[in-house]
């Protein structure tokens, strides 16, 4: 028999598991062979230690929360009171708590946060008028002279201007007393009017449409 | 009047334990686990809890995260029980899960805690943390001489390959047989014999250092 052939059977040999003739091989191998002699015998000695180390004793809390857990598995099985599907639901239930037991908390905190920022934020969103006095110089003239006299007239025009979030006018509306007129930026030559550039609304640092409206004392110039 | 989960290990019992792959008191402690019956539970946690702690221990050498597995194996055991097919006794099922979990946690603990520090150490340079079940016929200088080689052993073992200490383990610690290894670790007879004399082979070599020094000498 060859060393080899010796290794191949060592664990059975260390174990006692060799009976007979195969035994008698092995051990008459060993007598002629120091090397494998000696490696069987360490693995011998590893097997005894092994063998001879002290039972580790549990922690006494450990058979109380075994309990603990038994006491909630039975009170399970008891419930569902033999129904299968009942078990099956159960068990599908745990599963899916213990999956997303590692997510709770980082998702409760982000929910948390994205509410907080969400409602801080929340006044920007929607519809807000906001009211600002401009003295924006709206005109359209056809004729300079200096002799013109300038004169306020009583009645005054509510401009309405609707702008994309560029802050491009999209079409406008303008009331003169009882006459209403709408149109798009096509017609606003048409109807005599010169509109200075208007800054874009932004909202969550982001240009929305909205709606601008001016209110316009319309003044005529005599001679 | 015997209560219906002592009473019940009748004819039936002998005849599906002899069918399938659990013995008579396999099937009588299962049969009690599939009712609710608390003496069963019991019964379970009485017979195993030490086993499975004992071997999980040695497998991750921290008696924390070794009671932390055991809490799972028996979770799983009580939630797998329904769906149990007999094919292997309890014994090996169980054993199963507990490798598996052990495993598992092992991976976890490489994964996310390997550079972490912890406060209070218990790892195996501290082996005594641990309780043990003191031998009473040893006298206090046995007694040491006995630590220090357990410490040595100890050690050795936390070094080896997980495989082969897992084999090491279930052969030499637990004493099962060839066959319930094979069947715990899902391998051929033949991979067990191997992964065994690997793993002695192994720590032959941890304890010695050098290949050609006796493991007498090593721990002399």
């Amino acid at each position: 028999m060859t060393c080899w052939s010796v290794n191949r059977r060592s664990t059975d040999y260390v174990d006692g598991r060799l009976r007979g003739a195969e035994k008698a091989r092995v051990e008459a191998h060993l007598r002629g062979c120091t090397r494998c002699d000696m490696r069987l015998q360490d693995h011998g000695s590893v097997r005894s230690s092994l063998q001879e180390l002290p039972k580790v004793k549990s922690p006494l809390s450990q058979r109380t929360r075994l309990r603990v857990i038994a006491s909630q598995e039975r009170k399970l099985i008891l419930e569902a009171d033999g129904s299968r599907l009942r078990l099956l639901w159960n068990d599908w239930k745990f599963r899916f708590q213990q999956m997303m037991r590692p997510f709770t908390i980082p998702a409760t905190g982000g929910l948390c946060s994205s509410l907080v920022l969400f409602g801080a934020l929340a006044f920007t969103i929607g519809n807000t008028t906001r009211g600002a006095a401009y003295e924006v110089p709206v005109m359209y003239a056809s004729q300079i002279d200096a002799n013109l006299v300038p004169m306020e007239l009583r009645s005054s025009i509510v401009l309405t201007l609707s702008l994309d979030g560029n802050g491009r006018i999209m079409d406008y509306a303008f009331r003169n007393g009882s006459r209403a007129v709408q149109g798009d930026t096509t017609t606003l030559q048409h109807h005599d009017i010169a509109v200075p550039e208007i800054p874009g609304v932004m909202a969550l640092a982001q240009p929305v449409s909205s709606d601008i409206q001016i209110s316009v004392t319309p003044m005529i110039f005599i001679r | 009047m015997a209560h219906p989960f002592f009473a019940n290990s009748g004819k039936l019992s002998i005849l599906a334990g002899a069918q399938s792959g659990v013995s008579e008191e396999d099937a009588r402690i299962l049969r009690g686990l599939r009712s609710g019956i608390e003496d069963a539970y019991e019964e379970l946690i009485e017979r195993y809890e030490q086993q499975i702690f004992g071997m999980v221990y040695r497998l991750l050498g921290n008696q924390s995260d070794a009671s932390d597995v055991v809490q799972e194996v028996f979770l799983k055991v009580f939630r797998g029980v329904s769906t149990f097919r007999e094919q292997s006794s309890l014994r090996t099922w169980i054993y199963r899960i507990a490798v598996n979990e052990a495993n598992n946690h092992r991976r976890w603990f490489v994964r996310h805690c390997k550079l972490e520090v912890p406060l209070e150490e218990t790892r195996p340079e501290h082996p005594n943390s641990i309780e043990y079940t003191p031998d009473p016929g040893r006298s206090p200088f046995e007694q040491a001489m006995d630590s220090e080689t357990r410490t040595l052993i100890e050690r050795a073992l936390t070094q080896i390959n997980p495989v082969f200490r897992t084999a090491v383990v279930l052969r030499d610690v637990q004493n099962l047989s060839y066959e319930e290894i094979a069947e715990i670790l899902q391998v051929s007879l033949g991979t067990v014999k191997s992964r065994i004399l690997r793993g002695r082979e192994a720590l032959r070599r941890e304890l010695t250092q050098r290949p050609d020094q006796g493991f007498a000498e090593a721990i002399a």
